[in-house]
């Protein structure tokens, strides 16, 4: 017997059977790779921790091993800046009480994150380093440059127990992008603030 | 089966991007530097191929009437399905993609040849079509990356490429050139070129 393949029956299975087809190679898919791509995520946490830190030779494959070596302490802040298992602030404190912080923000496209360093003076920043989710390659993608991340090596964030705002030289047709950087950082930093005060 | 011919006139002949004027949008956006434009330029090629692998071996049970959304779907299928897996075993190359996994869906380029071709042609055919037509979408957008990022950076694939003397002398990169409508400008060039060449490419126009 031969189908008619227009008709309404044979379009309505057609596209059932598709749909669940589709639904489950998918389903199928995504519970198979999870373990491997969450294992691939906390591998590249780790590295951006130990590198804002200034561990050297951090790559994907030594990074769980040298991060359980090298990081003293993970603790939660409350908005008070104490430390409380409650708290909704994460820091990492790596061998020299140098503190590894995440940031979060939005860059122009979409979200942009990174971590940065403070030095043991509770002062300034060590280092920092970015990443994004969709910013444009070439401009705002050179958030990710070693170039434009070693600039905040050694920024001062505190002078005089007074907060003083990193500022962000903005990269040529990235304007957007480049202050989303300065606000994550700088809202961050304030975050954080008592923290380092009462340190 | 004519391989040589499916694999070679989308090079130039019937170039996806500089005759058929297809997957403009995608040019623009990821030309600014070469390696992203390597990426995208691998990633379409294989969708494409597989799409019209896949649409071609069912291309008999399709009802005509809601084929364009099964082919949406299968082509949505096969990038999402892609990009889990680069995800869990190349996550570098995922990284450098995650951008673009939107625009591969929404590629003219792969909805254009599963129309015009795949419905049409065996499925062994379809997927050196497939190929063929990726190739020559890739070449383009080498081509404009080239330019794009030696004329606007100064390097190419992240190498400095213009020595440090020259700007010491007063060179200057041209800014210009990183912005989206300068990828026009050199598509465009790309064409002129091509069409002065080959007189029998150019539309005729009506005649006064």
């Amino acid at each position: 017997m031969k189908r008619d393949i227009n008709s309404r029956d044979y379009i309505f299975m057609y596209s059932t059977v598709l749909i669940v087809v589709v639904a489950v190679l998918l389903t199928v898919a995504a519970l198979w790779l999870q373990p491997y791509q969450q294992r691939n995520k906390d591998n590249e946490r780790c590295v951006n921790i130990l590198k804002a830190a200034g561990i050297p030779d951090v790559n994907t494959e030594n990074a769980q091993q040298l991060f359980e070596q090298h990081c003293k302490a993970s603790l939660l802040l409350n908005e008070k800046g104490e430390v409380s298992t409650e708290g909704s602030f994460p820091l990492y404190v790596i061998d020299n009480l140098t503190t590894v912080i995440p940031m979060q923000g939005n860059g122009l496209w979409g979200p942009i994150w990174g971590y940065i360093a403070i030095g043991p003076d509770g002062n300034t920043v060590v280092d920092a380093n970015f990443s994004h989710k969709s910013e444009t390659p070439g401009l705002g993608g050179e958030i990710t440059t070693e170039k434009f991340q070693r600039q905040f090596r050694g920024c001062p964030f505190r002078k005089n127990n007074c907060y003083s705002p990193i500022e962000v030289d903005a990269i040529t047709g990235a304007t957007k992008t480049s202050k989303g950087v300065e606000e994550m950082i700088n809202k961050t930093l304030l975050l954080y603030l008592p923290y380092f005060e009462k340190r | 089966m004519n391989v040589k011919k499916l694999i070679v006139e989308p090079l130039h002949k019937t170039n996806p991007v500089t005759v058929l004027v297809l997957g403009i949008c995608s040019c623009l956006a990821v030309t600014a530097q070469l390696k992203p434009a390597l990426v995208m330029g691998a990633s379409v090629t294989v969708v494409t191929m597989l799409s019209n692998f896949i649409i071609s071996l069912l291309r008999k049970g399709i009802p005509n009437r809601i084929r364009i959304i099964v082919q949406l779907v299968v082509v949505a299928t096969l990038v999402i399905l892609i990009d889990q897996f680069l995800k869990a075993f190349a996550y570098e190359v995922s990284k450098q993609l995650s951008v673009y996994v939107g625009l591969i869906i929404t590629n003219c380029i792969i909805m254009g040849r599963l129309e015009a071709f795949a419905l049409s042609h065996g499925p062994w055919e379809s997927a050196l079509d497939g190929l063929g037509n990726g190739l020559g979408y890739s070449l383009i957008l080498v081509i404009v990356a080239f330019f794009r990022e030696l004329l606007g950076s100064g390097t190419l694939l992240g190498y400095q490429i213009v020595p440090q003397s020259f700007y010491e002398l007063g060179y200057l990169n041209n800014g210009l050139m990183i912005l989206p409508p300068m990828a026009l400008v050199v598509v465009g060039v790309i064409i002129w070129i091509q069409r002065t060449r080959h007189p029998e490419m150019q539309e005729t126009t009506h005649k006064h």
